[in-house]
């Protein structure tokens, strides 16, 4: 920590995150309050004190590479302990929507997401890509006749390819972006002094602690005081719909599995184990989603301003669920006029999420893993270094 | 010829409870000799109209009540007519003493007799009202002095008010913004400063002499004679009192010295800043380039002998007057501050905060701070240990560092004073004029003389009008007392002075090198100590060091303490219980026994205590009658003395304590064990450690064993 450091602030970058409400940063003094409740900060790399600073003189650089920002999942005690009414979690949040856009990869995309501007032609992407498969199938015009088979609406190879290449996309931009951030984190803490920058120990504990919620819960059972936040709901809502996601995620694919290697075609009966996982989870996530929404509508006052990304992310996440469940009830209640495009819609929002997942709130599942690594990376070099 | 006494003893709170107290009147009247002597439930309520009565009609002279402690119902036992001694035998006896006890009622005994020979010994003061010019002489016309002679005038004063300059305003007139004085302290603020100097000008009371140097000043508060020199003639006149408002002065280039200052371009002072702001333009002093980006730095980071000592929260928050007015001429400027403390005190603090808020403003804690050349007469400001973490290293157009306020040298660029402890006035390790500081913040260690603004201590301009208006109540407040010929603090009212029997006086001057007030002068015909007695405080640090026991006060002497010492008993046998003489300091340890005694501690009762206006007036010939009669100890309690001292008169319980040394010395001479004679420091908030400093020295006493000399003296 010990390396000068010539400082040019960046005042540009000061000003975007002060506008995406972290306005009460200023007010900051230094007291370190923060980082003394908040359950997750180590006293080896305590956070956000530091974070706070850092914006305060516009350094950038030093920000977009902290591990620190994507450690915190914005339990809120240190706005709620803030003598200063500084906002920490604010702060924390803000830096990390900008940090998306920062290592977006390609970087225009990370614009996109965050400026309702192009939200038309986010949108016009999967829908021309969809159309364009529609008018193949002949579905464009005339709707197919009889009992709904959304796979007679647009087959199934069609939908296959469109989403395993957006995903493909997806994973390679979010990959790229993860990368940048791992390395540019790395250099920033210098010489390693032996320590192994990472290992398969690393690894699965993050993976243990990312599904057992372990951060998560730190935020619940170890805070201190006994001052009410404003997101307490958030693990439980997180965990419903990280496992809601999983559920989806296994159906989908052991639908995958299923068309290709058994033959066997949707629909599934309401009884199969993989409809009603399918279903438990949609409705998770449903419900997590609404209750994401009522908190952040409730507590506006305390819990701050919600931006553009947060609404934009938790709309998508709670419509890709509800029109997947319209479609299916339009489906048994043989609305074809309803259950064809509210499908078409599901299938829309199903590319936003997936497609757009590196560029826009959602780049979480890229970037906090990687944070938590580089914190099990930084945590042994302390320890090395006694 | 005796005086009439009367003796009143109070039962009240408790005292009737633990003591008799009939036995106490009997002793008053068979033994002391009383011709009144009364009792009551409650003196200090509608029975104190008894005493008056007596007073009045039965002519009673000396008033003695034996009661609550001296330092309470001082309004109510107030008899012009009469003098009046206070027992304390309440705080100091019944609320710490065990009532079963039978030395608790030999305790409350001997503080009767003790009282009453002091009351019979006193005579009555006779003040000394010579001395009662009215006028306020002001020197400096500064802020501080501007309102000083404009509150004296204002108060019906006739002021003199003395500037170096040619124009009147000081600093100020230099200063381009002040710090915000109004709501809601956001932004910096023009300074008045025209309409200040244009109302002390539009004055009739007041006699500006601007371009003026005081030459000459003798005399004590109420006359002293002032001889000002003006465009080199001479201007004599007689004033009352005096208002030291010199100001200060940037501190010592060498000192600013290791923040490039001298040996760096374009690194100037924050006060080269503000001239540079009143010529209009901020650019770089090296070639007259444009300035982008600035750092304020606040030179308090050095721990070594190179500190630049005291400019205090004006250093802080001139920083973020010149950080925000530096933004505010140019928006694109980034200003950074870097200070090891940042002060905003009280409504400084929305200053601060506003600071805060601008985004081009850059505030870091830094404890070390080294500035070096850069490239194109840039400057490079290397800081450690920064708030961000570890070292930074800065680029800027202009480093400007804080100026450091030096008072106005008052030791010896001031007065001139004609007094035989030296012209100037005694200074603290600041170079402020000293005094102490908590309790008398404005006096000086010159009675009469009031120091405001900078030369006090570092201020802004706001705080230096306060400054300013405050020390010129205190120079009224010393006139009408000296007029009256009464003491100024801390014994206001005290109509009593230092008398000196100047035919047993053997010239050796002691008292006019120990007074701490150069109160003392040599009178030149006589060869003589001469006393002016308006200059005194009345600590009686002179009689305390007269080795001749020349000096007293009517109310106050080495005699009088002495009959007061030979009044207590001692008890005879070979088991006979210690007695220990404690000589308190009416300051700090008497409160703080009183205060033990608030508290219901636990007191020995082998203790006979006299209050003593301070250690410093503490002779040793007292000393030595309590050892020689028979006292097994004596402890002198009084205040920390040193660097840090808490004396209400500067060195009391210092020069008393080289004197121990000397007593010590006789002790040992008369084969006693010298540590027979002790000094304990004590504060007046120690009122907890007063019973673990008064058992400890009892049981000193006791080890020792009984004094052999307790026999040998009736």
């Amino acid at each position: 920590m010990n390396q000068i450091l010539a400082v040019q602030p960046d005042l540009e970058f000061k000003r975007t995150i002060l506008g995406l409400d972290a306005g009460d940063l200023s007010a900051c003094y230094q007291c370190g309050t923060c980082s003394v409740v908040c359950p997750i900060s180590t006293d080896d790399d305590p956070f956000p004190r530091k974070e706070m600073v850092w914006t305060q003189w516009g350094q950038k650089e030093r920000l977009m590479h902290d591990p620190a920002m994507w450690r915190c999942h914005q339990c809120q005690l240190c706005s709620t302990y803030c003598p200063r009414e500084a906002k920490p979690a604010n702060v924390m949040a803000a830096l990390r929507e900008y940090s998306v856009g920062f290592h977006a990869f390609p970087r225009f995309l990370g614009k996109w997401l965050s400026d309702p501007h192009y939200l038309p032609v986010l949108f016009g992407i999967p829908v021309v890509l969809l159309l364009f498969a529609l008018a193949l199938a002949g579905t464009l015009t005339d709707l197919p006749e009889g009992e709904i088979l959304f796979r007679a609406f647009i087959p199934f190879l069609y939908v296959e390819v469109i989403f395993v290449i957006a995903c493909a996309f997806a994973l390679v931009a979010g990959i790229v972006g993860a990368v940048r951030f791992w390395r540019g984190a790395v250099k920033a803490m210098g010489d390693p002094g032996g320590a192994k920058v990472t290992s398969w120990e690393a690894v699965w504990a993050v993976v243990r602690d990312i599904f057992l919620h372990r951060d998560f819960n730190k935020c619940d059972d170890e805070r201190v005081g006994d001052r009410p936040t404003h997101k307490t709901h958030m693990p439980t809502s997180h965990m419903a719909v990280f496992f809601g996601f999983g559920g989806l995620f296994i159906t989908t694919t052991g639908l995958f599995i299923g068309i290709y290697w058994f033959d066997f075609f949707p629909p599934m009966s309401q009884t199969h184990p993989l409809k009603i996982l399918g279903n438990v989870s949609g409705i998770a996530v449903i419900v997590a989603a609404l209750v994401f929404i009522f908190r952040r509508v409730v507590d506006k006052e305390k819990a701050g301003k919600t931006t553009y990304t947060d609404w934009l992310f938790v709309t998508v996440l709670l419509l890709v669920a509800a029109t997947g469940f319209l479609s299916q009830i339009a489906r048994t209640a043989d609305l074809p006029g309803l259950a064809y495009p509210t499908y078409f819609i599901h299938l829309t929002l199903v590319f936003f999420l997936l497609a757009y997942s590196p560029f826009s709130k959602f780049a979480h599942v890229f970037y906090r893993p990687t944070a938590m690594l580089i914190a099990r990376y930084q945590e042994a070099r302390h320890r090395m270094s006694g | 010829m005796t005086r009439k006494l009367g003796v009143y003893v109070c039962s009240g709170c408790g005292i009737g409870d633990c003591l008799k107290t009939d036995r106490l009147a009997e002793i008053a009247k068979d033994e002391l000799g009383a011709a009144v002597v009364r009792s009551s439930a409650a003196f200090c309520l509608e029975d104190v109209q008894l005493i008056r009565d007596d007073v009045a009609n039965e002519g009673v002279e000396a008033v003695v009540i034996a009661a609550c402690s001296q330092r309470v119902n001082t309004d109510v036992f107030a008899f012009p007519e009469a003098t009046v001694d206070r027992i304390n035998i309440r705080e100091q006896v019944v609320w710490c003493h065990n009532a079963e006890d039978p030395e608790t009622q030999s305790m409350a005994e001997d503080h009767l007799r003790m009282g009453v020979a002091r009351s019979l010994k006193r005579k009555p003061p006779v003040p000394y009202v010579e001395s009662n010019e009215r006028r306020i002489l002001v020197v400096g016309g500064g802020v501080a002095g501007l309102n000083a002679a404009l509150n004296a005038a204002r108060g019906g004063f006739d002021v003199v008010l003395v500037e170096r300059e040619a124009r009147l305003g000081g600093v100020a007139a230099r200063l381009h913004r002040q710090y915000p004085k109004h709501p809601p302290y956001q932004a910096p603020e023009e300074i008045p400063l025209e309409q200040l100097v244009a109302s002390v000008e539009a004055e009739d009371r007041i006699q500006v002499y601007a371009g003026s140097r005081v030459a000459r000043v003798s005399g004590e508060p109420g006359h002293f004679e002032v001889t000002v020199a003006r465009n080199g003639t001479p201007l004599t006149f007689v004033v009352g009192a005096i208002v030291l408002a010199t100001g200060w002065k940037p501190a010592d280039e060498a000192r600013l010295q290791r923040y490039g200052y001298g040996r760096v371009p374009n690194v100037i002072t924050s006060l080269e800043l503000e001239d540079m702001m009143m010529k209009g333009a901020v650019r770089r002093p090296s070639d007259g380039g444009a300035i982008k980006t600035i750092a304020l730095i606040n030179v308090d980071d050095a721990t070594d002998e190179q500190q630049i000592p005291y400019s205090g929260n004006v250093e802080s928050l001139v920083a973020l007057k010149q950080a925000l007015y530096l933004r505010a001429g140019d928006p694109d400027r980034q200003v950074y501050v870097a200070y090891r403390y940042m002060h905003a005190p009280g409504l400084n603090e929305y200053f601060y905060k506003s600071a805060q808020q601008d985004e081009g403003i850059f505030l870091t804690r830094a404890t070390d701070r080294s500035v070096s050349r850069g490239e194109d007469g840039r400057v490079f400001v290397d800081l450690d240990s920064t708030l961000l973490g570890g070292r930074l290293k800065i680029a800027v157009d202009l480093v400007v560092l804080g100026t450091g306020m030096e008072p106005a040298a008052p030791e010896t660029d001031g007065l001139n004073l004609a007094y035989l402890q030296g012209e100037g006035l005694p200074v603290n390790r600041f170079g402020y004029a000293d005094s102490n500081f908590i309790c008398f913040p404005y006096e000086t260690r010159r009675t009469g003389i009031y120091s405001a603004g900078c030369v006090r201590k570092a201020m802004d301009l706001a705080e230096s009008a306060r400054d300013g208006a405050a020390a010129a109540l205190k120079a009224i407040q010393c006139i009408e007392q000296s007029s009256a010929g009464s003491a100024v603090h801390p014994r206001v009212g005290d109509l009593t002075y230092p008398e000196i029997l100047t035919r047993h006086c053997t010239q050796c001057w002691r008292c006019t090198q120990e007074c701490p007030f150069g109160a003392i002068e040599v009178d030149q015909a006589t060869r003589t100590p001469r006393v002016n007695p308006n200059r005194c405080r009345r600590c009686g640090t002179c009689m305390g060091c007269c080795p001749m026991q020349v000096i007293s006060f009517a109310d106050y002497s080495v005699d009088i303490l002495s009959s007061m010492v030979r009044a207590s008993t001692l008890p005879e046998g070979d088991d006979a219980a210690p007695r220990v003489l404690v000589l308190a300091c009416e300051n700090d340890a008497y409160p703080a026994i009183d205060m033990a005694g608030v508290n219901r501690a636990a007191l020995p009762s082998s203790v006979r205590i006299v209050p003593v206006r301070c250690l410093g007036s503490v002779n040793r010939a007292l000393v030595a009658d309590a050892v020689i009669m028979g006292y097994d100890a004596v402890a002198l309690m009084g205040c920390r003395s040193g660097e840090d001292y808490q004396c209400h008169f500067i060195h009391g319980s210092e020069v008393l304590q080289t004197r121990i040394a000397n007593i010590r010395e006789v002790l040992d001479r008369l084969a006693l064990e010298s540590e027979r004679v002790q000094f304990l420091e004590v504060q007046i908030s120690e009122a907890d450690r007063i019973p673990e400093m008064l058992n400890a020295i009892v049981e000193k006493a006791r080890a020792l064993g009984t004094s052999p000399l307790r026999y040998t003296v009736e």
